[in-house]
């Protein structure tokens, strides 16, 4: 490992050393060997602390990778610090100390390989290791948590958390009487548009519409695609007149964004329809049905 | 320490094809400033598009900087500088002024002048190189937009207040304005890079 480190940050500082001017200063790396496993054999109890204090107020993601290398560079007394992961979904990743942007120049030069680099080349690479293995399990953690309560299209939230979020403004409503409005958005012949379009262009519409009711819900509302061409909101601390004002908006961001898609809402608000989440969800529904002139037994 | 949804507005920009890094700067209040993302996308015009998008719903304030990792690359290769990058360029048809916003290694610097998106766009720039701290020692002599069919390349040409020399610059893309503000830019390229900002 150590050989291969060695050689691997020769032939960056080589590479460097070409560059005059304002090339990448990031002229060390620490290599990830496929052979090793979790941070090598050493033993970082301050990188384990600082997970478990992290841990202890929130759950690890992009935030921990900055905070671990702020802490790194302070450790060792580094005036840079860049970290390269490699992601499953998201390919290569480069994160550098304080959120700073790696300039072109470095990219350039840490598009080599994951592992992390440093200036100045003091730290030992079994410590390198262990943190870039800490800051590649945030990354994942962070991915997996918000690929589970996002539709991947659209980036709303999907239906998993659709429901979890319904069962929460339903048990406030019950127990406090804090209003809010479901409203439930269908779009009009979409099984038409995919048909003649085809599906990428039917994706396409999904996205803009998804960032048009991005858009058009307010602070504290949720936003959700919950089937094909169904989606969802939850309209916080209203009493049903306000979701008018909630289409309207959408309606204009999707005129701004070109998008030709039209669509149907059926609404139920609680307590005053009710405090039970499948008891509003199945009302919204009727009127939605009601107003698209289907009728549902 | 990150809030939760400046993690997940970095996550989502970093989810966006072919981003590699995203970098955030800040105001002193703490409302984020510029956003640069270095991309490996063959469609950057996409990838700025996308992450305004993003942007917008998060910090609708924040000017969006998408750099070209493989650009850079060619750059260090021929031992060039640092690039200018163009942030946003507005053309108010009111009055008929062009705000030019560029940056260069997390600084920005704004211009303003009139006289409409293509001369008022290459004005707006040299504005915004001096607002960046550059001295430009040209001045602006001919903006020339050439309809081929198809797009519309403009040309910008500079006199060096010097020794008249002259500096050329083409680029096309999807208005008038914009197209004035890369001729420009491409004009003063490899100026540019032999030069060091003062800000």
């Amino acid at each position: 490992m150590s050989s291969k480190n060695g050689s691997m940050a020769e032939s960056m500082r080589d590479e460097s050393d070409d560059d005059s001017g304002s090339a990448a200063k990031l002229i060390s790396i620490h290599a990830v060997d496929p052979g090793t496993g979790f941070g090598g054999e050493d033993y970082e109890p301050w990188l384990f602390q600082t997970m478990l204090n992290e841990l202890s107020e929130r759950e690890l993601g992009v935030g921990f990778i900055y905070s671990i290398l702020e802490l790194f560079a302070t450790r060792h007394s580094l005036t840079d610090v860049a970290v390269v992961l490699v992601n499953e979904s998201f390919g290569t990743q480069m994160f550098r100390l304080g959120g700073e942007a790696v300039t072109p120049e470095m990219a350039a030069h840490l598009n080599a390989s994951p592992g992390v680099y440093c200036e100045p080349d003091t730290v030992p690479s079994a410590e390198c290791d262990a943190v870039r293995t800490a800051c590649q399990l945030a990354m994942s953690l962070h991915l997996a948590r918000f690929s589970a309560a996002h539709d991947p299209l659209t980036n709303i939230a999907n239906r998993r958390s659709f429901d979890e979020a319904l069962e929460v403004s339903a048990a406030r409503s019950a127990r406090y009487g804090w209003a809010f409005t479901l409203v439930l958005v269908d779009l009009n012949n979409f099984k038409a548009v995919n048909d003649k379009s085809g599906h990428e262009f039917g994706n396409h519409l999904l996205r803009q519409f998804g960032f048009a009711l991005r858009q058009a819900v307010r602070q504290g509302d949720t936003a959700a695609r919950i089937g094909g061409d169904e989606f969802a909101v939850i309209l916080s601390n209203a009493e049903g007149h306000e979701s008018s004002g909630f289409t309207e908006r959408l309606k204009g961001h999707l005129v701004a964004l070109g998008n030709p898609v039209e669509f149907t809402i059926g609404t139920a608000t609680s307590p005053r329809d009710s405090t039970d989440p499948g008891e509003l969800l199945r009302m919204a529904d009727g009127r939605l049905y009601e107003k698209k002139g289907i009728r549902i037994s | 320490m990150m809030s939760r949804t400046e993690e997940d507005f970095e996550l989502e920009l970093r989810s966006l094809p072919g981003v590699l890094n995203v970098g955030i700067t800040k105001h002193a209040n703490g409302d984020v400033n510029v956003v640069t993302l270095i991309a490996n996308s063959k469609d950057p015009l996409a990838t700025r598009s996308a992450a305004n998008q993003i942007a917008s719903l998060y910090y609708p304030e924040a000017a969006v900087v998408v750099e070209d990792a493989n650009r850079a690359l060619v750059d260090i290769q021929r031992g060039e500088g640092p690039r200018v990058a163009l942030i946003r360029a507005d053309y108010d048809t009111s009055d008929g002024f062009c705000e030019v916003q560029l940056s260069v290694d997390g600084r920005t610097g704004i211009g303003r002048a009139g006289s409409g998106p293509l001369i008022g766009g290459a004005e707006a720039t040299l504005a915004a190189l001096r607002d960046l701290g550059y001295d430009v020692p040209y001045s602006l002599m001919t903006v020339t937009n050439v309809t081929n069919g198809r797009d519309w390349p403009v040309i910008v040409t500079l006199r060096s207040l010097a020794n008249e020399a002259d500096r050329f610059g083409i680029a096309r893309s999807e208005d008038d304005l914009i197209s004035a503000v890369k001729a420009t830019l491409d004009s003063l390229n490899r100026f540019l890079s032999t030069l060091e900002s003062r800000a």
